[in-house]
């Protein structure tokens, strides 16, 4: 077990860096002249140059890779690198800020909004998937499921603009405002106000999620329920609800916490298109802007942002289910 | 003669092993209301030209006078533009069909790619324990980890050229995009199959006769996995389907003109006209629930067929 896990934790490593020198790379590439952006429009060529020279753009890729992990840009003298004590993802050139405070003012809005729809989706598609599976090929079965389909194949983008239109556009004609368009209250403010924006997005995000958590909740427990130790319980009096949602729930959950932690993983690295339709300021939006607008510290710190919390999710996963797992353990 | 009736037992063999399953997919339900759905789909994409034709109306051209009322709103569904027109006085019919074929032409290159592209990496790794299979792991592994839609926005800058022209045609760029994060799940697939198969018998019987590796991975290995990525296949299409249309709603997959579900739908709502003349909105976004169902239903309705647990 610790052999595996320092296996694993080694490997995560390794697949860290790899993206992070890919990134580093691509970017250099993609964003020809970040002096070009910097400067102001009227800059003569000297001041390109100097420019250049300060952020050490004339140097080799593999001089720059060193000192973009050891110090930095030293913009404002104080080194930023990645193995700094405390450790910095550089200076954005658009915003003039470092980038590690840029991401860490950005995360209550990512995080709010991945933890809450996680907590609504996993609720309901529980509750989805065991009603369904209690009772395979019944009507609640087939409506659940074609639910769930339609949540499957609708995108998110389409979703949100409908759940604006029909919850905010329409209701608000009618004088009801349940639900803002857009914006961000923090929870330390106005816990409810912040829930009350986030309720849409929430709901995006689940919509979709369901499509996916019903289905593999049902199959998980049909499984689960057809096995011997069920019908045991069952024998020996167990109400069915217990049964149910304890016994063979607890079974089914190993697949379900893999792929929730997965998921929950690509929501952090930014719900992208649900940040952008309900206008909520977070790591995927500043993620974007920077792709967009060429400032390629921003867009190195967000990928391996995203990236670090992949492999840990599922460094995280693998974990959990082999504690849950006696056979394993 | 003993030959020949053994041949055609053969024969005969091989015909109830492969059409029943063949039947039993199309005898479904939710197979053949996929297949149904698919078919309009592709229909709809064969025959836009007809409708162009029909209607004299291309996808990209503007019909300003005739289109947008006086105020410059666009006009709603009537006998030349059914389903109205979007804020430029476009038919969002004939674009709606169009982009149908923005959708198949996407989807199913670049599915096929991560397939032929994943199923040879998990072969390889699946095979040959060790060091290559840790390296190619890890290479998958590196790949899944990148966000999919910055490092889309990446490559899409890494594609403007020195004058601000793209190198390659933003459609192929898209079909690569996806392409570059869906093989990953075909190779880990691929590797998990290759695995169990490469401890059978089978195989170390092939390679005591002296069977190169290479043939026996081609001829022997492949075929026992091939049926099960086409499967996958057939489940990851409406995925990257999509995956077409978020980049494009995002600005950074299919590009305007070129009529593509998502940027109609992102112009319907960037310039909320939606809210006047619904059906800007609700076409493509019809036209896009139908063919992501239609795909779901009939990868789910072989799934059904082929292993009745799951």
């Amino acid at each position: 077990m610790r052999r595996h896990i320092a296996g694993h934790a080694a490997r995560a490593l390794a697949t860290l860096l790899a993206v992070l020198v890919i990134t580093f790379a691509m970017t250099r590439v993609a964003y020809r002249n970040p002096a070009a952006v910097l400067a102001p429009r009227n800059a003569t060529q000297e001041t390109l140059d100097g420019i250049t020279r300060a952020l050490r753009l004339d140097e080799p890729w593999y001089l720059q890779l060193w000192h973009y992990l050891y110090r930095g840009p030293d913009i404002q003298g104080a080194p930023m690198g990645l193995f700094n004590w405390p450790p910095a993802l550089g200076y954005s050139f658009r915003q003039q800020r470092p980038v590690t405070e840029l991401i860490l003012s950005k995360i209550p809005v990512t995080l709010s909004l991945a933890l809450g729809a996680l907590v609504i989706w996993m609720t309901l598609s529980i509750l989805f998937g065991v009603a369904a599976a209690r009772r395979p090929d019944s009507w609640v079965d087939r409506i659940l499921s074609a639910l769930s389909y339609a949540g499957l194949s609708v995108p998110t983008f389409l979703t949100g603009i409908l759940l604006s239109y029909f919850l905010y556009f329409t209701l608000s004609t009618y004088g009801i405002r349940w639900f803002p368009s857009s914006g961000y209250v923090g929870i330390t403010e106005n816990p409810f106000e912040w829930a009350r924006h986030l309720a849409l997005p929430w709901l995006t995000i689940a919509v979709a999620e369901i499509g996916i958590f019903q289905r593999v909740v049902r199959a998980n427990m049909l499984d689960v329920l057809g096995s011997d130790y069920i019908r045991t319980a069952r024998a020996k009096g167990v109400t069915e609800r217990r049964v149910h949602f304890g016994h063979a729930l607890s079974a089914a959950l190993n697949p379900i916490i893999t792929l929730g932690g997965l998921e929950l993983a690509a929501l952090m690295g930014g719900a992208i298109v649900t940040e952008q339709i309900f206008g909520l300021d977070g790591v995927g939006r500043l993620a974007v802007e920077a792709a967009v607008g060429g400032d390629f510290p921003v867009v190195i710190g967000t990928t391996i942002l995203a990236a670090a919390i992949f492999v840990v999710s599922t460094f995280a996963v693998d974990v959990v289910t082999r504690l849950r797992d006696p056979a394993a353990r | 003669m003993s030959d020949l009736l053994t041949a055609e037992a053969y024969a005969e063999e091989a015909d109830v092993r492969r059409f029943p399953v063949l039947r039993a997919i199309l005898a479904e339900r939710s197979a053949r209301t996929g297949l149904i759905l698919v078919g309009v789909v592709v229909l709809a994409a064969l025959l836009a030209p007809v409708a162009a034709a029909l209607t004299g109306h291309g996808p990209d051209q503007q019909f300003r006078s005739e289109a947008l009322a006086e105020n410059g709103l666009p006009i709603g569904p009537s006998a030349h533009f059914l389903l109205g027109a979007d804020g430029n006085g476009r038919d969002v019919l004939v674009r709606t069909l169009y982009g149908a074929r923005i959708s198949l032409l996407v989807g199913i290159p670049a599915t096929t790619l991560a397939l032929v592209a994943g199923t040879a990496v998990g072969l390889v790794a699946g095979f040959f324990p060790g060091r290559t299979d840790r390296l190619l792991s890890l290479g998958t592994d590196v790949a899944l980890s990148f966000p999919f839609v910055v490092t889309a926005l990446s490559l899409v800058a890494l594609n403007r050229g020195g004058d601000g022209e793209p190198v390659v045609d933003p459609v192929l760029l898209v079909v690569l995009v996806i392409s570059l994060f869906a093989w990953t799940y075909f190779a880990r697939l691929t590797r998990g199959l290759v695995v169990v198969l490469r401890n059978r018998p089978f195989v170390e019987a092939a390679l005591s006769i002296g069977v190169s590796r290479r043939r026996l991975i081609v001829r022997e290995i492949l075929p026992n996995v091939l049926p099960v990525v086409a499967v996958y296949w057939a489940v990851q299409l409406p995925v990257n389907i999509l995956a077409e249309a978020t980049l494009s709603f995002l600005g950074v997959g299919v590009q305007a003109p070129t009529a593509s579900w998502g940027n109609m739908i992102a112009e319907a709502q960037r310039s909320s006209l939606y809210q006047v003349q619904p059906w800007f909105l609700l076409g493509p976004g019809i036209a896009m629930f139908v063919t992501v169902l239609g795909f779901n239903a009939i990868g789910s309705g072989i799934r059904n067929v082929l292993d009745p647990q799951g």
